[in-house]
């Protein structure tokens, strides 16, 4: 992965149409991206499939990126988290079909994201270690798996709804520290 | 214990959970359409998700890379910028041969806007460039013939609205230089823009357009400031 001055002047390059940059962008991200979809979708095929729906996406979005102010890579990721998100949503048995419009990170700038970035992980880290074992790997397992509260329930052996309180309770807790 | 037990306390301490629970992905559809509907409008949720999300982003580092198996750049390049019949309406080079060779009048007829002057020679306008400036979400487009005759642009909005004490400005982006004003321009009408020799030293072929919604007047500074509500590249016809 390249250094994210590279990947944001790659994709405002992508928001003016510059499809060699496009090419170059999908050079330098996509062991990321497909890294992301594969470890969500767990079946290689599906994971290639959604990746090619998440570069369709980002290049018909790389403007919202540019108006936005976000870490490039982190919106890059969260474009295939979140595709890779609704493939699941929507294959879940209690799913009801709804169109989920695809939420990034279309925000208002953050002056402070490079400053705050570099401790950010550190941040995460200590506050999730704050948590009992069981709850931080619920939460990194929902982050990075894409675990729904039933396969939580499942792996980590309790009841659904205890698990539902556990991880609740527990991302208040974090967002606790997270905001201290 | 059920999830009704739970002692979240204020309201907006469920919000919080409820958007941390959106942003991790752990919502039913339903549910998520909701959230995500109700962060769009109320900024106390949107600044929750804009904490957690860059919070959270702090994990992304343990996606591991995974090389992704060839041949899906190509399928989505043919599929973004495809051939004539995979590249969608603006991108179709038939559809726009088509209007040139004489389908005008059905054409043109069809999107409302007369695009063309029935004066112009079709052999001559074979060699013109066009460029289709749309952006999604936008639902500003417009369509730009240069006429090499008069080195001037014709520009006919297809679709968009006034904006009260706003202006839609029109830039000429050529190779990696900064945009250059063509000027403001209307969203209602048909308008005819001489290029100044300053835009016309660069203009041709992927010369990109761009519409930025300004301040009333255009831009102060000469730089686009607003957000760009359609762009399109000039291609050959």
């Amino acid at each position: 992965m390249d250094g994210p001055a590279e990947i944001t002047e790659l994709l405002s390059r992508c928001a003016l149409r510059d499809r060699q940059a496009f090419g170059e962008l999908y050079r330098r991200t996509s062991a990321k991206l497909f890294g992301v979809t594969l470890r969500i979708l767990r079946d290689r095929s599906e994971a290639e499939e959604a990746l090619q729906e998440v570069y369709v996406k980002i290049w018909q979005r790389a403007d919202r990126f540019v108006a936005g102010g976000y870490s490039p890579i982190s919106w890059l990721v969260a474009v295939a988290r979140n595709h890779s998100l609704d493939i699941l949503r929507a294959r879940r048995p209690q799913s009801e079909d709804i169109d989920v419009a695809l939420e990034v990170a279309d925000t208002a700038p953050d002056p402070e994201r490079a400053a705050v970035e570099s401790g950010e992980r550190s941040r995460i880290e200590s506050c999730l270690s704050e948590l009992d074992t069981d709850k931080a790997d619920a939460v990194r397992g929902a982050y990075l798996d894409g675990y729904s509260y039933e396969e939580l329930a499942t792996r980590h052996s309790v009841p659904l709804n205890t698990m539902r309180t556990w991880l609740r309770r527990s991302l208040l807790k974090l967002r606790e520290c997270l905001s201290a | 214990m059920s999830d009704e037990n739970i002692s979240t306390g204020s309201s907006s301490e469920e919000d919080h959970v409820l958007v941390a629970e959106y942003v991790l992905g752990l919502l039913a559809p339903a549910e998520h359409a909701e959230v995500g509907a109700r962060i769009a409008i109320e900024p106390s949720l949107m600044a929750e998700q804009r904490l957690w999300r860059l919070r959270l982003a702090a994990l992304d580092r343990e996606f591991a890379d995974v090389p992704a198996p060839a041949g899906v750049l190509g399928r989505v390049e043919t599929r973004l910028f495809g051939r004539s019949e995979a590249g969608g309406f603006w991108n179709s080079l038939a559809l726009w041969r088509s209007i040139a060779a004489g389908g005008v009048a059905v054409a043109a007829i069809a999107i409302g806007f007369n695009v063309l002057t029935p004066r112009v020679d079709p052999k001559l306008f074979a060699e013109q460039l066009v460029a289709a400036l749309q952006e999604e979400g936008s639902g500003v487009s417009f369509v730009a013939l240069y006429d090499p005759t008069t080195a001037s642009v014709r520009l006919t909005a297809l679709s968009g609205a006034e904006v009260p004490d706003k202006d839609y400005e029109l830039w000429a982006i050529e190779g990696g230089s900064a945009p250059i004003s063509m000027g403001v321009i209307p969203v209602t009408s048909r308008i005819d823009i001489k290029i100044t020799p300053q835009v016309l030293a660069g203009f041709g072929e992927g010369t990109v357009l761009a519409v930025t919604l300004e301040q009333k007047g255009g831009s102060p500074t000469g730089a686009p400031q607003g957000p760009i509500v359609a762009k399109g590249a000039a291609t050959l016809i």
